[in-house]
């Protein structure tokens, strides 16, 4: 054990179990489409793939986030107070879309550099750290806002979120070279390996002279932009900015992240994983509306869904 | 003395925190003359039972290295639950009370059996109950529904005086889990699995039994919150839970009991609480809106964790 968190995660059977994972999630989501699509073939139209994935859009932004975080041991419980400070703040104080990207890009990394800087030099709890911000943040904004909904958004934005170039929606191009970006920082460089090793055991990261306490805040800096990110894009989506946008991603994001395969004891996780997982958990949100179902069996199924997988990884990291 | 103080384990926490008790009465009797009435008071005291009550099984949980955050879910289903037995006839009304008490038990227990034996993190496990619970409640009611029997109604809304009969049940109960956390074997084990799980093993204490009973506790407890939260409002509510599991820990950690497990009480538990329902009672006379109180909220748990931490590592 010592010696693979020496050398980071990719020795081969680790990467090998990964793989294993991936597809097993990929088989999964295979077969809930193969039986929506016999009960209803309504499913598979490209109308409503299109929805489930520029609904998965936000989401899969605030995932890989939470994942990063959840690699150095940390968890974000802010980031849906994120989404909509940063969507309120920055589309308030200004119209110009690259200006109200450039502004929530910054907004996000500032509130998320405080988490970070709460957990790795304060020495708080990251449940607890991102607690509090939540708290605050939320209190920030309704005082801003006066607790109205509000703000009209630029086109631009609605193409962002909505619109289509070169024949793909938008917001999944940005989230597929967000993506290709942290898979590549995770995997292939040695800031990534210093993430994980310092989520498997921190006092060996900190041994070999990586500096940790930046590592823990830069972690904590991405989960802030990518989750100011997440909440433009949704707002974008929804069409209004509202106080509450991305109500719930916090726990949305922490389920697919552990679904995906990242564990809470750090030192784990990867970037197609928890995107499949994010597919995953939006593809049966969808399977209950297309169903007919009642909406509340959303719950009881991503309920069941989280204690599952992480049974299942429980198991397997034991063997 | 010497017992009184070694049962509540006074500790320079708990002094901190009732000076701010003190500071918040003051300004609330500077800024407004009907805060010190025994109405008000009263009133201060009905709006806290009901945390105090989660903050109490939160704080056993922490105290043992779990964490709860099924309560959302919980209260929700128990209140409809409670709510749709119970009738104006004092046998379903004791039917919906075991009901309700033993239906908490079991969900307790589910959650407990699921950390101890499956072995998953206690925050993914609640989490996930959690979930599935506001689902299942919801998919029973979508409204608030049911009704609670007259007399019930009236002994929550009962009071002494100035004192509610609320308060008096919850003072017993904080003083009941003092008993059983500093006098009981439980306790003790409840405390040694909290600040070193393995040592704990090692030297003997049934660790997946201690935390089973844990977990069932919180249930219990919550089902005694639920059951009090329709004798306020008359009906269940589905959504009677929202916000709780994060609400609930709020409390515990400004009490001074370490997140991490094994440090910290319920008198310090008890204090929070005192002083959270205090400050808000007072931001309300002083006009402040509520959007402030959640920064005020915020800014005290990371003041409190802070604090306590750089305490620690001297």
């Amino acid at each position: 054990m010592s010696m693979i968190a020496l050398f980071g995660k990719n020795s081969g059977t680790v990467r090998a179990q990964q793989n294993r994972e991936l597809l097993l999630l990929a088989g999964f989501l295979v077969v809930i489409w193969a039986i929506t699509t016999a009960l209803s073939p309504r499913f598979l139209s490209p109308a409503n793939l299109s929805d489930i994935l520029l609904q998965a859009a936000p989401l899969g932004f605030v995932v890989i986030g939470q994942m990063i975080v959840i690699i150095v041991r940390g968890l974000d419980l802010s980031v849906a107070s994120i989404m909509a400070t940063v969507a309120v703040l920055s589309i308030g104080l200004n119209d110009n879309t690259v200006v109200i990207f450039a502004v929530g890009i910054l907004l996000g990394a500032l509130i998320g550099g405080i988490n970070g800087y709460l957990v790795a030099y304060r020495g708080v709890t990251p449940f607890l750290a991102t607690l509090a911000t939540m708290i605050v943040l939320q209190g920030i904004r309704f005082a801003y806002t006066g607790g109205a909904p509000g703000g009209t958004l630029p086109d631009t934005f609605r193409w962002l979120a909505t619109g289509d170039l070169f024949g793909l929606p938008v917001a999944l191009i940005l989230l597929g070279l967000v993506a290709i970006a942290a898979h590549w920082l995770l995997e292939h460089t040695v800031y990534g390996r210093r993430l994980k090793l310092y989520g498997d055991n921190p006092d060996a990261a900190y041994m070999t002279g990586a500096p940790t306490r930046l590592l823990v805040v830069s972690a904590f800096m991405m989960s802030g932009v990518l989750a100011g990110l997440a909440g433009l894009v949704l707002v974008g989506y929804v069409g209004i900015v509202d106080n509450w946008t991305g109500r719930g991603y916090e726990l949305d994001s922490i389920a697919a992240a552990v679904i995906g395969g990242a564990a809470l004891s750090g030192g784990k996780g990867s970037v197609p994983g928890v995107l499949l997982a994010t597919l995953v958990l939006v593809s049966l949100f969808n399977i209950v509306v297309i169903l007919g179902l009642s909406i509340e069996l959303q719950l009881v199924i991503k309920g069941s869904l989280i204690l599952l997988a992480a049974a299942v990884y429980m198991r397997r990291s034991r063997r | 003395m010497d017992d009184v103080l070694r049962m509540t384990r006074a500790q320079p926490v708990h002094l901190v925190v009732l000076a701010l008790i003190g500071l918040v009465v003051l300004a609330g009797m500077y800024s407004s003359d009907r805060f010190a009435t025994p109405l008000n008071f009263a009133n201060v005291q009905d709006q806290m039972v009901a945390l105090a009550l989660v903050a109490l099984a939160q704080t056993v949980v922490i105290l043992s290295g779990g964490i709860d955050l099924s309560y959302a879910g919980a209260l929700g289903l128990l209140t409809v639950v409670f709510a749709s037995i119970a009738g104006e006839d004092p046998a379903s009304f004791a039917a919906a009370i075991a009901v309700v008490l033993s239906l908490g038990v079991f969900i307790g227990a589910v959650n407990g059996g699921i950390v101890t034996f499956v072995g998953i993190h206690p925050l993914i496990v609640t989490l996930g109950t959690s979930t599935i619970l506001s689902g299942l409640a919801l998919l029973i009611t979508r409204q608030p529904t049911g009704s609670v029997p007259l007399f019930f109604e009236d002994l929550v809304y009962g009071r002494i005086g100035m004192i509610p009969y609320g308060t008096i049940f919850t003072l017993f109960l904080y003083l009941l889990a003092g008993f059983l956390l500093w006098k009981t074997r439980l306790g003790l084990r409840i405390y040694a699995i909290g600040d070193n799980e393995q040592a704990a093993s090692i030297s003997g204490v049934p660790v997946k039994s201690t935390k089973l009973i844990v977990y069932a506790l919180s249930g219990f407890l919550a089902a005694v919150t639920a059951i009090y939260i329709c004798g306020r409002f008359g009906v269940g509510d589905p959504r009677a839970g929202v916000g709780f599991d994060l609400k609930s820990i709020t409390p515990v950690i400004v009490g001074g009991t370490l997140l991490a497990g094994g440090r910290g009480g319920v008198l310090g538990t008890l204090l929070a609480v005192i002083v959270l329902a205090l400050l808000a009672n007072v931001l309300n006379f002083m006009n402040v809106s509520s959007f402030y109180q959640w920064i005020a909220e915020g800014l005290i748990i990371i003041a409190a964790v802070s604090i306590f931490v750089g305490r620690k590592s001297k």
